[in-house]
């Protein structure tokens, strides 16, 4: 083992005299995750929040009065506007309104009458702006209808509760950690896999068809340490660079949820949203058990890297070799992410992809302990299969004098 | 001590025209001997198994057929304790572009199992026989193929071999450094090393070889010293057994 770690050690100063590759291994994920929590807050707050401030800008053609009153009443939720010149649609379109309500010019006779009048409103089903307006509009609208009924009923002489039949009462018992939990373990298996398979790749053709292209393997191979540590050594590179990069991206993205927590436990807090639970994403035995499954899937990696490298003649070969294999994990990346894929049967008997879904149960806490289990161990054997299979490969001198 | 009994290689191609596989007999039972304290010269025109045959010697290759033995020990049976007795230099192999000389000589000498400090003290004094002390701090990726060329020489030595094995060492550098490096190859001799060198170079080979065998398409023929050489080949220099053997090659096809 001693020469595997000489090697080993030999790759790892070769990488510390290129600051940039170590930058966009090491440091990347560093800088990501928070970087990308901020940008995912941000957005959705600020788009909410100014929506949800801002009244609704309507062109109001109402010659009755009818409604205009009760838009005026309410200024939080509606403005409004005199009419632009020109087309009212491409306004709506260009967002210099968000809605056009035309109420019938006979509305007031027909209310007094206790007949039906109508209203047309213009909107950008596309836009959430003008959507908004328009359920703003449904609810005052519904509010008053509800008001005017019970006022008719009372003339009537009738109780004002047969306008109400029912009334319902909504409690919220969805939890925002758990939410935001599910939305994290949908991406952070893709986001572990890629981080972790592209940063040993690059390295790993380095190292492999890099070096027989460079000239410098047989320097290696002639020095009186045996070749399978050579190998060996090689593939610990790989691995370890596969797992610090998996831990840098977890510990990163642990921190930032951390901080996501408590900067914003008062804002959500008082939205109602309990983030509690949130706290278990950047629990340790979370984070741990995610870590204990990349290892395997590491190894996996890196064989897969190093048996590719190593057979090709030079770093443009084992590119095109190992890019078939990048993409397959991209591909069951982007899958593991698809919504309602926990619910297939056969998915923890599938290698790579029960790796995924396990990170997706572990963060949305309803991990399963067989199924992780599984995953471990198909991951662990497979792994251990490969190494077995890349060191009887590589050894041959067919392969390592490959011309 | 090399030792070398009806040695075999064989490479199989694939040629891109006809797709068809083709067998390449590099070394065609090859027997030699090189005893401590002498230096063996290999002369051959291209791709006629010089290369070849010193990798299998270095234990880069393995032979499919023959035995080879260096200072008493089989390459095939124990390869890294064969490896360890022999210092391998050739212009295929290259140095590690992101280190320093001292960096890389610490480093080899690790592998090679010598104490760091005490690689490192050798290697600086072969830097300095060979006139590259002032880069030893240097990072390689800037050397010329003729500092490099030195410092894979330092690297080849560092463990103290008993076995040398030069593959064209005189190749790309100029006529002062060769001459150290022949130098150097002398000394090697004085120490009781047994020295096997490969080259295009005649003079050279008349220089410093205590004998010398020519291979032609795999073969070695002739096995004695450069004087005797030219006496059985009736040739008054090393290039005319050339002519003479490429010629004799030719009527046979
Ligand atoms: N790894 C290999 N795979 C296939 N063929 C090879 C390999 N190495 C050498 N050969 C072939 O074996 C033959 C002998 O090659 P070798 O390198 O030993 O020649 P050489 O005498 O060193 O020539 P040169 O003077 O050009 O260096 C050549 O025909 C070469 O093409
Ligand atoms: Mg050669």
């Amino acid at each position: 083992m001693r020469g595997a770690l000489l090697v080993c050690k030999k790759e790892f100063m070769e990488l510390s005299k290129d600051r940039k590759t170590m930058f966009f291994t090491f440091l990347m994920p560093v800088i990501l995750y928070p970087l990308l929590f901020t940008m995912m807050g941000k957005l959705s707050q600020n788009d909410e929040a100014t929506r949800k401030n801002k009244p609704s800008r309507i062109v109001l053609v109402d010659p009755g009065h009818v409604v205009e009153p009760l838009l005026k009443a309410d200024g939080k939720a509606f403005e409004v506007v005199v009419a632009p010149s020109g087309d009212v649609k491409q306004a709506i379109r260009d967002q210099k309104l968000e809605m056009k309500l035309e109420v019938d010019a006979d509305a007031a006779t027909k209310l007094e009458g206790h007949k039906t009048f109508g209203l047309k409103a213009t909107y950008d089903k596309s836009d959430d702006s003008s959507k908004l307006a328009l359920s703003r509009l449904k609810e005052t609208l519904q509010k008053q209808d509800k008001a005017w009924v019970q006022a008719r009923l009372k003339a009537l002489g009738a109780s004002p509760d047969l306008a109400v039949p029912t009334k319902i009462a909504t409690e919220d018992a969805g939890d925002m950690g758990l939410f935001v939990g599910k939305l994290i373990g949908g991406f952070l298996p893709y986001m572990l896999m890629i981080m972790m398979f592209a940063g040993s790749m690059n390295l790993g053709i380095y190292t492999t068809a890099g070096e027989k292209e460079r000239g410098t393997l047989q320097s290696l191979l002639c020095t009186s340490l045996p070749r399978n540590q050579i190998i060996w050594g090689k593939l610990l590179f790989v691995f370890a660079v596969g797992i610090i990069s998996a831990l840098f991206n977890l510990l990163s993205m642990g921190l930032s949820i951390g901080r996501v927590i408590s900067g914003g436990a008062g804002a959500a807090g008082a939205a109602g949203a309990p983030m509690g639970s949130l706290s278990a994403l950047a629990n340790p035995v979370t984070l741990s058990l995610t870590f204990l499954l990349m290892v395997p899937l590491g190894l996996l990696f890196a064989n897969f890297i190093v048996m590719m490298g190593i057979q090709a003649k030079n770093t443009v070969e084992a590119g095109t070799a190992i890019m078939p294999g990048f993409v397959v994990v991209m591909v069951m990346a982007v899958f593991s992410m698809a919504p309602g894929i926990e619910k297939l049967a056969f998915l923890p008997y599938v290698p790579i992809l029960n790796v995924s879904l396990a990170i997706r149960k572990l963060f949305s806490q309803q991990g399963n302990p067989l199924e992780y289990t599984i995953a471990l161990l198909m991951t662990v054997g497979l792994a251990g299969a490969l190494t077995w299979l890349s060191t009887r490969l590589l050894n041959r001198e067919s392969v390592l004098f490959k011309v | 001590m090399i030792q070398l009994t009806d040695v075999h290689k064989t490479f199989t191609v694939k040629d891109k025209r006809t797709h068809l596989k083709k067998r390449i007999e590099a070394v065609r039972g090859i027997s030699l001997t090189v005893k401590p304290g002498e230096i063996y010269g290999l002369l051959g025109p291209n791709g006629a198994g010089k290369s070849t045959t010193l990798r299998m010697i270095a234990g880069l290759m393995q032979a499919d057929q023959g035995q080879i033995q260096v200072c008493g020990i089989d390459t095939l049976e124990k390869p890294e304790k064969a490896r360890s007795v022999v210092g391998y230099l050739s212009t295929d192999l290259n140095v590690y572009g992101r280190f320093t000389p001292r960096e890389l000589l610490r480093l080899f000498g690790e592998f090679q199992g010598v104490d760091a400090k005490v690689a490192e003290r050798r290697g600086l004094h072969l830097l300095e026989k060979l006139q590259l002390l002032d880069f030893a701090d240097v990072k390689m990726e800037g050397f010329s193929s003729g500092q490099k060329q030195k410092v894979s020489i330092a690297r080849a030595l560092l463990h103290d071999p008993k076995v040398v094995i030069f593959d064209e060492p005189t190749t790309g550098l100029d006529v002062l450094t060769a001459k150290t490096v022949l130098d150097l190859l002398r000394v090697m001799r004085a120490e009781g090393r047994s020295v096997i060198v490969s080259t295009h170079v005649m003079p050279l080979v008349d220089e410093i070889c205590d004998r010398v065998g020519i291979i032609f398409d795999g073969e070695l023929h002739g096995d004695a010293p450069p004087k005797q050489i030219l006496e059985t080949w009736n040739a008054k220099t090393l290039d005319e057994v050339f002519f003479q053997l490429a010629a004799r090659s030719a009527a046979e096809v």
